[in-house]
C-alpha cells in the first residue's frame, strides 16, 4: 500500500518478487528446498501434476505454489492465485487436496492462501512462458 | 490466517447481533485481534465491495458499449474476490460467516449509501460506482495492519484498472452529459463522503491512526478524494461548488454503517447477493 499521505492510486503491477528456492531439476520458481524430505518432495511432484484449469501449465510452474511442508503427517500447503477472484477458486484447492491425501505418510492437507508475496508474471519461467507462448498466450 | 481457521467461523451456530461468533472474543484466541473500529472498517469496505460486485453485474449486458459490458463483468469479478479474502479476514476476527456472506438483515449491510438502490440509468450507474469504489479502495489502502501485507498491494492492481476505467468514463461522461453527471454527483458524493467518515476525525484524533491500524487519518483521506474529482472534472462543464462537500459531524455519523441516518439496500439485492432463488442448484 501506499505509504505517502492521501496518494491513493494503485499501482497497475509489482515489479519485484522475493526470490523462491527452486530445485535443480524444477524449472518453477518454487520447489522442494534442500533438507525437504521425500515426502515433501513426492508431495511438489503431486501437486506439478496439477493443471491450472485456465492456462495449460501446472500450478507449480504457474508459481501459485510458495511451499509445500510436512509435520508428521499433516500437510501444509501455503499458495497464491495470480487473481484473486479466481472462479476456479474452490476446485483448485480441492484437486490439491485430492491429489496429495491418498499418498502414503499422509493423514491431513491443509492450505493456507497467502498474499505475500504477491503473485506476478516474473514467477514465471522462461520455459513455462515459452510453453504459455507455443498454447497462443502473450504476456 | 489460513482458510482452516475462516472455516471454523462457518458452523452456523448462534451469532449476536453484530454476526460475532457469539464467545465474547475476537476468533483468534492466543493472539491479539483488531479494535472494534478497525473491525467495522473492514465491514464496511467489504460490504461495500459486496455490494459493487452486484451493481456491476447489473449491468455488464447493460452498458453502452462491449467495452463497458467487459469491464463491468471484469470489475464485479474482482470485487467478488476482494469480498472472499476480506470475509476470510473478517471470520478470523469472530464474524460468523453465514452472516457475512448475506444471512442478515439489509440494515445490516454497512455498504457505501450511493450503492443502496440499483440505477436507472447509465450515467448514474457509472458516478455511484465510481464513487463507492474510489472511496472504499482509498479507505482500504489506509490500512497497514500486517494481516494486510501483500492482500492491499494484490487488491490495488485490479483497483488501478477500475479506477483508470471510471477516470475515462467519467471524463467522457463530463462531455457528453454534463448535467445528468452533476446532477448524479450531488446526490451520491454525499453518501460516499460519509462512508469515508465524519470531520472529527482528523490528523490530531483519528482512533484507527491512533492505533496504527490505519497510516493516514480521515480528512486526509476524504481532501484527497475530494481533490481528485475536483482535478478530474477541471476545465469541464461540471462543477463541484454547488454540492455538499461537508463531511458529517461525529454526533450524527453511524460508525458501524459509516453514513448519516437510515437507508439500506433493497431486498431483491440481498436474495441476488445470497443466491436464494438458485439454491437448488448450488454444488455443496
Amino acid at each position: 500500500m501506499s505509504s505517502a499521505g492521501a496518494s491513493t492510486e494503485p499501482a497497475a503491477s509489482v515489479d519485484s518478487v522475493e526470490s523462491g528456492t527452486p530445485s535443480e531439476e524444477s524449472d518453477a520458481l518454487f520447489g522442494p528446498e534442500e533438507g525437504s524430505s521425500d515426502l515433501e518432495a513426492r508431495l511438489w511432484d503431486l501437486v506439478d501434476e496439477v493443471p491450472d484449469p485456465h492456462i495449460p501449465v501446472s500450478l507449480v510452474e504457474m508459481g501459485m505454489i510458495y511451499d509445500i511442508t510436512v509435520d508428521e503427517g499433516d500437510v501444509a500447503v501455503e499458495m497464491t492465485f495470480p487473481c484473486m477472484g479466481c472462479p476456479a477458486y474452490d476446485m483448485i484447492q480441492d484437486d490439491i487436496r485430492g491429489i496429495c491425501r491418498p499418498e502414503a505418510g499422509v493423514e491431513s492437507v491443509t492450505i493456507e492462501i497467502v498474499w505475500d508475496p504477491v503473485w506476478s508474471k516474473d514467477m514465471l519461467t522462461p520455459e513455462v512462458r515459452e510453453k504459455m507462448r507455443e498454447s497462443g498466450i502473450s504476456l | 490466517m489460513s482458510e482452516s481457521d475462516a472455516s471454523d467461523a462457518s458452523d452456523g451456530g448462534e451469532t449476536d447481533d453484530a454476526g460475532t461468533d457469539g464467545d465474547g472474543d475476537d476468533g483468534d484466541d492466543g493472539e491479539e485481534g483488531w479494535p472494534e473500529e478497525a473491525i467495522e472498517l473492514v465491514q464496511a469496505i467489504a460490504d461495500t465491495k459486496f455490494v459493487l460486485s452486484q451493481r456491476y453485474a447489473e449491468w455488464m449486458l447493460a452498458g453502452p458499449s462491449l467495452e463497458d459490458d467487459i469491464g463491468g463483468a471484469s470489475a464485479a469479478q474482482d470485487e467478488a474476490g476482494h469480498v472472499r479474502q476480506l470475509f476470510r479476514l473478517l471470520a478470523g476476527e469472530g464474524r460468523e460467516q453465514g452472516w457475512l456472506e448475506g444471512n442478515r438483515e439489509p440494515a445490516e449491510f454497512a455498504n457505501a449509501a450511493p450503492l443502496d438502490a440499483a440505477s436507472g440509468s447509465w450515467t448514474d450507474h457509472l458516478v455511484s460506482v465510481a464513487v463507492s469504489d474510489r472511496a472504499a479502495w482509498y479507505l482500504l489502502d489506509s490500512i497497514v495492519h500486517e494481516d494486510f501485507s501483500g492482500l492491499g498491494e494484490k487488491i490495488g492492481e485490479d483497483e488501478f484498472f477500475h479506477l483508470e476505467y471510471h477516470d475515462a468514463r467519467l471524463e467522457t461522461l463530463a462531455a457528453d452529459e454534463p448535467r445528468a453527471l452533476q446532477s448524479a454527483l450531488g446526490r451520491t458524493l454525499p453518501g460516499a463522503l460519509a462512508f469515508i467518515g465524519p470531520a472529527d476525525y482528523d490528523d490530531g484524533a483519528d482512533p484507527l491512526v491512533d492505533t496504527g491500524f490505519t497510516d493516514r487519518s480521515v480528512t486526509a483521506i476524504r481532501e484527497g478524494f475530494l481533490a481528485y474529482f475536483d482535478d478530474c472534472f477541471a476545465g469541464t462543464d461540471v462543477s463541484l461548488d454547488a454540492i455538499d462537500r461537508h463531511a458529517p459531524e461525529i454526533d450524527e455519523w453511524n460508525g458501524t454503517r459509516r453514513r448519516v441516518g437510515e437507508g439500506e439496500i433493497e431486498a431483491s439485492t440481498l436474495d441476488q447477493l445470497t443466491g436464494r432463488k438458485n439454491e437448488l442448484y448450488r454444488i455443496q
